[in-house]
């Protein structure tokens, strides 16, 4: 689903930064990636150009078989709006839309008619056990419904992948473990997922742990995630 | 896309959400159309009213006054008076081909005696389209015709005024016999009194050359048909200098000696202050404009680096860079045409109810203002500014928004 071959991104600031140095990764569909580092190391900055959100300077990024390189702007938001589903630390919704409105506007932007886009928006809503909710505005939710939201938006559009950015750095552990839950379940359903987090806990719920230092991959290593108690402390 | 429902409620929910901004926004727009609107209104009223002044003498007239000469000539000194008689008219009539109507003009001042009242006037000595030449306005009974001049008939035809002082008592003078110096006119019409310049009274001039035993006429006017341009004018002034020259034995290039005056080269004189006047009024409308769209693009800027999250998270989502760029065109654009809309509607009405109220302002006869309004080519321009400036407006703050990339968008804060 995802081959990275020998991806290198500088940043040029006052002091050029060589984030990543050469990462060479593969993702298969219906994986479940975490990929761990402390800050600096080069996650993010990874995770964006897997979103196509950042460019890289040199490699190759195939996303499900197709090559990802100097794509136009136009291009770049058609791959991201029908290829890939968003979740973030904080969570990034539209602060004036409601939870419906939030999670069809990726739809909004296939030029699906209004009343489609709603009906598919509250289909995913119900599924997040957010039906009730869908008239709300995000800072009528908690942030456990508020990341339920955003999983639903980031899915409403079935993208091939789901990229999310600490999507629990902002929860508190309980509805951390409620979010890595759900996140689980829509990888069984056949979602490929990469998470990126700092956080031991979350990762060891993942399927695969990809470590990264100063901007190479240290290690990867296969997980188990039903070997530990899933009501173990998360953080 | 643009032409969708979501597309439009975008955008409403964008400025509803900074309403009060908005409003103060589209107050600047609104205010400089107004103000443009009012100007134009007000410079059309001012030059409707002079253009009126030369309406009913819509064709070239050229009115002659004896001067006296400024440099010596032929062993004549300087300072001579120059004064026309028949012999002038004979040459205007024969020597030119663009010349019709030649009017001499002379006149006399008496004691004016109705029954027990009287007054002092001008008598004038006239021709009958002496009437259209000089902008007479007729209230009653008839002007004086090509007989009375024939035949030097004791007709008169008073002005509004005397009329008011001297038949008071009668439902109408006409008819009636006036004293002027003792003789008795026939009185045969009733003129608009005009400006302020005391009584007048007409007759024929040959009537009044008889009985005053004057030889010279003071002034001579006439049309002239086939001079449209101002060179045209031009030489024909100095072709009349020349003639009028070899027959007083003044200087041709003498131009005190007769002065001149033409209603074209008035007209023309009057159209070139217009226009520099309707070119000002224009400079000024658009730089209130010009401040109004810098208004709107400043906020603009301001609610694009204020949407710079929202931005990156709509083109993580998928958005695509037109469609941005787009939604905020259409932003300004709406705002400015919106409000001005508002404000070109009250500049138009607010000109139509000074149309309606005041209609036409009038000083010692003369127009001063009259009908002022927009005319539906500058409510076209207008609206065309106002687009053309909507677009502009937005157009940079949006092409900022669409150069931030996705990612420092959402990191934004």
């Amino acid at each position: 689903m995802i081959r990275l071959k020998n991806i290198n991104k500088t940043y040029f600031g006052a002091q050029p930064l060589h984030v990543l140095k050469g990462i060479d990764l593969e993702v298969n569909e219906g994986e479940m990636v975490s990929i761990m580092g402390a800050s600096g190391s080069g996650k993010s900055t990874l995770l964006n150009i897997l979103g196509i959100l950042d460019s890289y300077d040199t490699g190759d990024y195939h996303l499900a078989g197709q090559l990802v390189k100097d794509l136009s702007e136009n291009k770049a938001a058609e791959f991201r709006n029908r290829m890939i589903g968003f979740i973030f630390q904080s969570f990034n919704l539209i602060p004036f839309k409601t939870a419906m409105e939030n999670v069809a506007l990726p739809l909004y932007y296939q030029s699906m008619t209004r009343r489609k886009r709603n009906m598919l928006a509250m289909e995913y809503l119900e599924r997040f056990g957010l039906k009730e909710w869908a008239d709300h505005y995000p800072n009528e939710l908690s942030g456990g419904q508020k990341q339920r939201v955003s999983v639903a938006r980031a899915l409403v559009t079935q993208p091939k992948i789901i990229l999310a950015d600490e999507p629990t750095g902002a929860l508190d552990s309980k509805t951390s473990a409620e979010v890595m839950q759900i996140l689980r379940e829509v990888n069984d359903s056949g979602i490929t997922m990469l998470i990126v987090t700092h956080e031991k806990g979350i990762a060891q719920r993942t399927k695969k742990i990809i470590r990264l230092c100063d901007g190479i991959i240290k290690s990867v290593e296969a997980n188990d995630p039903n070997a530990i108690d899933l009501q173990s402390d998360i953080k | 896309m643009i032409f969708t429902r979501d597309f439009w409620q975008e955008i409403m929910i964008a400025l509803h959400r900074n309403r009060l901004r908005t409003l103060l926004t589209g107050f600047a727009i609104a205010w400089g159309i107004f103000m443009l609107i009012l100007l134009m209104s007000a410079g059309n009223g001012f030059m409707n009213g002079m253009l009126s002044n030369f309406e009913s003498r819509s064709t070239n007239i050229y009115t002659l006054y004896g001067g006296s000469t400024s440099k010596p000539y032929h062993g004549h000194k300087k300072g001579r008076s120059i004064h026309f008689s028949d012999a002038d008219i004979r040459l205007l009539s024969s020597g030119f081909p663009h010349v019709c109507n030649v009017t001499p003009e002379l006149s006399a001042s008496g004691q004016a005696v109705f029954g027990s009242q009287s007054r002092q006037t001008t008598l004038i000595g006239v021709t009958p389209i002496y009437k259209d030449m000089s902008w007479v306005k007729l209230l009653e009974g008839r002007f004086i015709n090509e007989n009375d001049v024939k035949r030097a008939e004791k007709v008169i035809v008073i002005d509004d005024a005397l009329r008011k002082d001297l038949f008071r008592e009668l439902e109408t003078p006409i008819g009636q016999y006036l004293f002027v110096n003792d003789i008795a006119y026939k009185v045969i019409g009733v003129a608009k009194s005009f400006r302020q310049s005391g009584n007048r009274a007409f007759t024929a001039y040959t009537t009044l050359k008889r009985l005053t035993r004057q030889e010279n006429y003071w002034k001579l006017s006439f049309s002239t048909e086939g001079l449209v341009t101002k060179a045209q004018n031009k030489d024909f002034e100095k072709l009349l200098l020349r003639q009028l020259g070899s027959l007083h034995d003044f200087a041709h290039d003498d131009d005190h000696a007769v002065w001149i005056n033409s209603t074209a080269m008035d007209f023309m004189e009057v159209n070139r202050i217009f226009s520099s006047i309707k070119l000002f009024i224009w400079l000024i409308g658009i730089a209130m404009l010009v401040s109004g769209i810098v208004g709107v693009s400043n906020i603009m800027r301001i609610t694009v680096k204020e949407r710079t999250n929202e931005i990156g998270i709509r083109k993580a989502l998928g958005a695509k860079s037109s469609s941005i760029l787009s939604s905020i065109v259409m932003e300004a654009l709406l705002i400015t045409t919106l409000f001005g809309y508002i404000g070109m509607m009250a500049g138009i009405g607010i000109s139509a109810l000074a149309n309606s109220m005041l209609g036409k302002y009038e000083v010692e006869g003369t127009n001063l203002f009259m009908n002022p309004s927009v005319d539906m080519r500058v409510v076209a321009l207008a609206t065309l500014v106002l687009i053309v400036s909507g677009i502009t407006a937005g157009f940079f703050p949006a092409r900022k928004a669409v150069k931030v990339k996705p990612i420092e968008a959402i990191n934004y804060r």
